[in-house]
C-alpha cells in the first residue's frame, strides 16, 4: 500500500468513474422525458414482455438491447406464438393475477378486445411520432401502437424447386404437383397466420383452404415452423413464412428463396399495448419508447427485419416496401375473422 | 389404538402438574402424533382433494355467473372434434401400453430369468429411457423419421435406391412408438420384479410334464406374473393419455387431436376453465373403470409364487437364443436412447440439422446462445431445479409421515391417509393442473404465477411414488428398534427421528432423487401453472419447440439431459446403482 499515493488514487478513481460512466452511454443522449422514465423504471427494476411477433432470437436480442440502453432495467422476454401469449394473458386476467406489462401479438384484433375490456393503458410514446407515417397512429385513442411490421410470404428449398416450377401465387399451392410438399403455421398458435386465412377467405373463400387440405401440408404451429423443414429438405415450400425468418436462414447457408406472390405480400402491421394493471408501468412506458425509437432499429436489421422507421434501408436481400403490393385484413376482420377461421380450420384440417 | 407406552407415563405428568385451566391440561394428553396427523390430514386436503373437488364442482358452474348449470358438458361434448380427441387419447393410450409391454416383458424375462448376456446393459437402457424427457425424444424421432429428411428414411432411400418412406413418424403409429418407447421401463419394473420372486420349481414341474423353454415361459412364468404387466400395462396407460407434449409436437403434424391438446384449447381465450373441467371428467372415470376391471381380471385366481418354502431360483439357459435376445435389448436401446440421443446431440451442435454432420456445419452458437444470451435459459434451469428439490422434499417428507401413521397403525382410519396420498397416482397430471389452477390460481390465494403453485403441483402428483418409496421402506424396519427407544424413554417423535429415520436414509434419498428427477422433466402439470418468472426448462423447451428451431430445442435438451445425468450419477453414489429402478 504504500507505494500508492493519494494523487494515484484519485486518478484511479476518476478513471473507474470515467469506465462506469462510458457503459452507461446511453444516458447522456436522453431526453429528460427518457432520463424520467428510465429513473422510475430503475426503482422498478424489470419490465415482463409477452410477445408473439419477432422470433424467438429476435426477441432475446431486443430484450438485451434495451437492458443494455437502460441498465438495471431487466426485460423478461416471455416469447410465444401470438395465440399462446395471448392465451397467457387470459389466464392471468381469469386468476385476476397482474404479471405482464407489456403485451404484442401479430393479431391486431387482440388489442381491439382488450382495448374494448379497457384492459389497456393509454399512452403515447413520444417516440412514435418518429415511425414510418402509415403506422405512426395504429390507435387514435393511444391504447397501443405499431412495434411489427412484418412481411407473410412463400418460400421454397432452392435445390428442391427451380426458380421456374416454383409457385407464383397464393393459389398456384392448389397445384396437386404441391401435394405432401407444402409446409405451414396454425391459426390457433400463431397469430400471423390467423391473420393470413382471414386474408385468404377474403379472397377466394373458405374454399381455398379445403382445396389446400388436398394438398396434405405439413401444420406446424408457429409461422416460422415451415422454415426449419424447409432448411431440412423435409418439405420443399414454405406457405406464409415470416421474410426475415427466411432472410436470417439464408444468410446462415440455407438453401432458401423467398417469394414474393403476384397478388401481393401479406403485411402484418401489428401494435403492442401496456396492460392497464402492469406491474411496473414506468419500466413498460419506457419498453414502449424503445420499440417506437432509433434504438431497436439496428438489432431488427441485424435479423432481418422490417425496420418501423423511415431512413433505414431495406434488410438485406429484400424488396424495399415502396415495390411490394401488401394484403392486409383491417383491425375489425382480424378481430372478428381470427377466431372464426381457427375454428373452421380445425373442421377443415382436423386439428 | 394408542400404544400403552406412551399412554402410560402421561396422567401421572397430568396430576403432578395440577389443574392450570381445562384445555391445556386436556391439550397435555393430546400425543404430539395426532397434531401431526391433523396437520397431514389438512395437508392432503388441500394438495389432492381440494383441487380435484373444486375441478368437480367448476364442471358445473357457469363462467362469470357461478350458477349451476350443466352446458359445460354440453359443449364439451358437444362437437364431434372433441369427442374424436376423446377416441384418440383412448385408444393412443391402449396402442402405446401395448408396444411397451410388447418392448419390456422379454427383456424383464431375459434380465430376470435367463443367462443372457450384457445384463448391465439392458440396465442402462432402461434407465436411459426412463430419464430421457418423452418429448425430448418427439423431437429426437422427428430429426430420425421425418418422412422425407429424417435420417431413418434418407438411409432407407439410399439403401433400396427408393423414394419410399420406412416409418413416418407423424403418424399414429409414430406417436404410439414414441410414447411407448419412453415408457416401457414402467411395465419393464414391474414385471421384473415380480419375475424375481417366480421360483424356479414352477418352471421345473413344467419341464419335467414335457413343456420347453417356451412353452413354461408361455404357460407358467408369464401367467404368474400376469397381475404386474396387468398393473403396468395401466399405468402406462394413464401416462400416455395424461401426456401433453408428446402429441403437441407430433400430433399436429400428423393431424391427431387428443384430450390433453384438446383440454390445451379450451385455455385458448376466452379461459373455459368450466368446459375442461366438464371434459376432464371422463378421463377420471375412465381410470377409476380400469382400476375396476383389473380387479375383476385378477379375482379369485392365484398368483401366489412366494411361499414359505424358499424355492430355488436358476438362470435358464438360452443356448444360442441368448443373443437373439440380447439382439432385441439392443435393439430397444437404439430405437429409445442410442438414435434419438445421437441426433439430438449433432443437431445441437449444427448449424442447420438437415445439413447432417461436416465441419463447416459445426458449432457452438446455439449453446452459446441459452449460456450467454437467453437470460430465461438459465432462470429456467435455477427454477427446475429448486422447484423439483422443493417438491421432492415436500412429497418425501409427507409421505414418511403418513406411511409410517399408517404402517405403525398408529391412528384410526389412517387408511384415509393413505389413499389420499396414492389418489393423485391415478390422476392425469395435466387434469390435477387444471385443478390446482381453478382452486388456488385466482384469489383469495392467488397463486398463480408463484413457485409455491407449482411446487405444490409437482408435490402432489409425485406423492405417490413418494409413499410407494416410503412405505416400502418403513414396512422393512421393524418396529422393535424403535420399541426399545420408546422403553427407554424417548417420545415418539424422537424414536422416529433419531431410530427410524437413520435406518431409512438411504430408501429416502432414492425416492427423493427419483421424484426429483420426474419432476424436473414434468410439463403436462407446469403448463398451466407457469407465470413469466416461473417457467420451468420443461415449459421453455415446449416454448422453443413452437418457434421449430430444432437445433437450440436440441442444445436446450442437452442441458436438461446433463443436469439430470450428474444428478443420477450422485444418487448412484449415494444410494447404489439400482436406486431408480428398485422400486417405485
Amino acid at each position: 500500500m504504500q507505494g500508492i499515493t493519494k494523487r494515484q488514487l484519485l486518478i484511479a478513481g476518476a478513471a473507474l468513474g470515467g469506465l462506469t460512466a462510458s457503459s452507461r452511454s446511453g444516458a447522456q443522449d436522453m431526453s429528460a422525458h427518457e432520463r424520467e422514465l428510465y429513473e422510475a423504471a430503475k426503482r422498478e427494476g424489470e419490465i415482463t414482455w409477452y410477445s408473439g411477433q419477432y422470433s424467438a432470437e429476435t426477441s432475446e436480442a431486443i430484450g438485451r438491447a434495451f437492458t443494455e440502453r437502460y441498465p438495471e432495467v431487466r426485460c423478461n422476454v416471455v416469447r410465444s406464438t401470438s395465440q399462446v401469449a395471448f392465451q397467457r394473458l387470459s389466464q392471468d386476467a381469469r386468476a385476476g393475477v397482474a404479471q405482464c406489462d407489456v403485451f404484442s401479438s401479430t393479431n391486431s384484433g387482440h388489442f381491439q378486445l382488450l382495448k374494448r375490456q379497457s384492459r389497456l393503458l393509454q399512452f403515447r410514446p413520444q417516440n412514435a411520432d418518429g415511425m414510418l407515417e402509415s403506422i405512426r397512429n395504429a390507435d387514435p385513442d393511444n391504447f397501443f401502437h405499431t412495434s411489427f411490421l412484418g412481411l407473410f410470404q412463400l418460400a421454397c428449398n432452392s435445390q428442391k424447386v427451380s426458380e421456374d416450377e416454383a409457385p407464383k401465387s397464393w393459389t398456384d399451392l392448389l397445384d396437386p404437383k404441391w401435394r405432401n410438399q407444402l409446409a405451414v403455421g396454425h391459426p390457433g398458435f400463431s397469430g400471423a397466420i390467423g391473420v393470413w386465412a382471414v386474408q385468404m377467405r377474403k379472397m377466394y373463400g373458405w374454399d381455398y383452404f379445403k382445396k389446400l387440405e388436398k394438398n396434405k401440408p405439413q401444420i406446424g404451429r408457429s409461422s416460422q415452423d415451415p422454415v426449419t423443414l424447409l432448411n431440412a429438405g423435409e418439405r420443399s415450400v414454405g406457405v406464409a413464412v415470416p421474410a426475415a425468418t427466411v432472410l436470417l436462414s439464408i444468410s446462415r447457408g440455407n438453401p432458401l428463396r423467398l417469394i414474393y406472390p403476384t397478388e401481393g405480400v401479406l403485411a402484418t402491421i401489428a401494435p403492442s399495448g401496456i396492460i392497464r394493471n402492469a406491474p411496473h408501468p414506468n419500466a413498460a412506458k419506457l419498453f414502449m419508447e424503445f420499440q417506437t425509437g432509433p434504438h431497436m432499429t439496428p438489432v431488427l436489421l441485424r435479423y432481418f427485419a422490417d425496420p418501423l422507421r423511415p431512413g433505414s434501408p431495406p434488410p438485406e436481400g429484400a424488396k424495399p416496401l415502396d415495390q411490394i403490393k401488401l394484403l392486409a385484413p383491417s383491425i375489425e376482420e382480424q378481430e372478428k375473422g381470427v377466431p372464426e377461421v381457427r375454428e373452421l380450420w380445425r373442421d377443415t384440417f382436423g386439428v | 389404538m394408542n400404544d400403552t407406552a406412551a399412554a402410560l407415563p402421561k396422567p401421572v405428568a397430568g396430576q403432578a402438574e395440577g389443574r392450570r385451566g381445562g384445555l391445556l391440561r386436556r391439550l397435555r394428553y393430546v400425543e404430539p402424533v395426532t397434531l401431526l396427523w391433523l396437520l397431514l390430514v389438512l395437508v392432503l386436503l388441500f394438495l389432492v382433494a381440494a383441487p380435484l373437488l373444486k375441478l368437480f364442482s367448476v364442471s358445473f358452474q357457469a363462467q362469470e355467473t357461478g350458477t349451476f348449470t350443466l352446458s359445460n358438458y354440453a359443449t364439451a361434448y358437444g362437437r364431434a372434434r372433441y369427442l374424436d380427441a376423446l377416441v384418440n387419447s383412448l385408444t393412443l393410450g391402449l396402442a402405446s401400453a401395448a408396444i411397451a409391454v410388447l418392448l419390456a416383458v422379454p427383456m424383464a424375462w431375459a434380465v430376470s430369468r435367463t443367462d443372457m448376456p450384457g445384463k448391465g446393459f439392458t440396465w442402462a437402457v432402461v434407465l436411459g429411457a426412463f430419464i430421457m424427457p418423452p418429448y425430448l425424444g418427439a423431437v429426437g424421432w422427428i430429426l430420425l423419421a421425418g418422412p422425407n429428411s429424417g435420417f431413418v428414411n434418407r438411409f432407407w432411400q439410399w439403401l433400396t435406391s427408393s423414394e419410399g418412406t420406412l416409418f413416418n413418424v407423424y403418424s399414429f403409429e409414430g406417436l404410439a412408438l414414441v410414447i411407448a418407447l419412453h415408457s416401457f421401463p414402467l411395465v419393464f419394473i414391474f414385471v421384473k420384479a415380480a419375475l424375481d420372486l417366480v421360483s424356479s420349481e414352477m418352471e421345473d414341474a413344467a419341464n419335467i410334464l414335457g413343456a420347453g423353454t417356451w412353452t413354461a415361459m408361455r404357460k407358467v412364468t408369464l401367467p404368474l406374473v400376469w397381475p404386474s404387466i396387468l398393473g403396468s400395462f395401466i399405468i402406462v396407460f394413464l401416462e400416455t393419455i395424461a401426456l401433453f407434449g408428446t402429441p403437441a409436437i407430433l400430433g399436429i403434424p400428423a393431424r391427431i387431436n387428443v384430450v390433453t391438446t384438446q383440454l390445451w384449447q379450451f385455455f385458448e381465450y376466452p379461459v373455459r376453465v368450466e368446459v375442461a373441467a366438464a371434459y376432464a371428467m371422463p378421463l377420471l372415470l375412465v381410470t377409476i373403470g380400469l382400476i375396476a376391471v383389473q380387479k375383476l381380471l385378477l379375482a379369485r385366481k392365484g398368483f401366489v409364487s412366494q411361499t414359505g418354502k424358499g424355492g430355488e431360483r436358476r438362470m435358464i439357459r438360452l443356448g444360442p437364443w441368448r443373443w437373439a435376445m440380447f439382439g432385441w435389448c439392443a435393439l430397444v436401446g437404439a430405437l429409445s436412447v442410442a438414435m434419438p440421443l445421437l441426433v439430438l446431440l449433432q443437431a445441437s451442435f449444427a448449424k442447420a440439422w438437415g445439413r447432417g454432420i461436416s465441419l463447416d456445419n459445426l458449432t457452438l452458437r446455439n449453446y452459446h446462445l441459452l449460456i450467454f444470451e437467453h437470460e430465461m435459459a438459465m432462470t429456467s434451469i435455477w427454477n427446475t431445479i429448486w422447484f423439483s428439490a422443493a417438491a421432492a422434499t415436500a412429497a418425501v417428507l409427507i409421505a414418511l409421515l403418513v406411511a409410517y401413521i399408517v404402517n405403525r397403525r398408529l391412528m384410526p382410519f389412517g387408511e384415509v391417509l393413505g389413499f389420499l396420498a396414492m389418489a393423485p397416482f391415478v390422476i392425469p397430471g395435466i387434469v390435477m393442473a387444471i385443478g390446482f389452477y381453478a382452486a388456488y390460481a385466482s384469489p383469495p390465494l392467488a397463486l398463480y404465477g408463484t413457485a409455491a403453485l407449482i411446487i405444490f403441483a409437482f408435490t402432489a402428483r409425485f406423492l405417490p411414488i413418494a409413499y410407494a418409496n416410503s412405505s416400502a421402506a418403513i414396512r422393512a424396519v421393524h418396529p422393535e428398534m424403535e420399541e426399545a427407544a420408546r422403553i427407554l424413554g424417548s417420545g415418539r417423535l424422537q424414536a422416529v427421528s433419531r431410530i427410524t429415520a437413520p435406518l431409512l436414509r438411504k430408501a429416502l434419498l432414492g425416492g427423493w432423487l427419483i421424484v426429483f428427477i420426474v419432476a424436473s422433466r414434468e410439463l403436462s402439470a407446469a403448463i398451466f401453472l407457469v407465470g413469466p418468472r416461473t417457467r420451468t426448462m420443461a415449459v421453455l423447451l415446449y416454448d422453443l419447440s413452437e418457434a421449430g428451431n430444432f437445433e437450440v430445442l436440441a442444445a436446450f435438451g442437452g442441458l436438461l439431459l446433463l443436469i439430470t445425468l450428474v444428478l443420477v450419477g450422485i444418487g448412484m453414489k449415494l444410494v447404489g446403482r439400482d436406486f431408480m429402478l428398485r422400486r417405485m
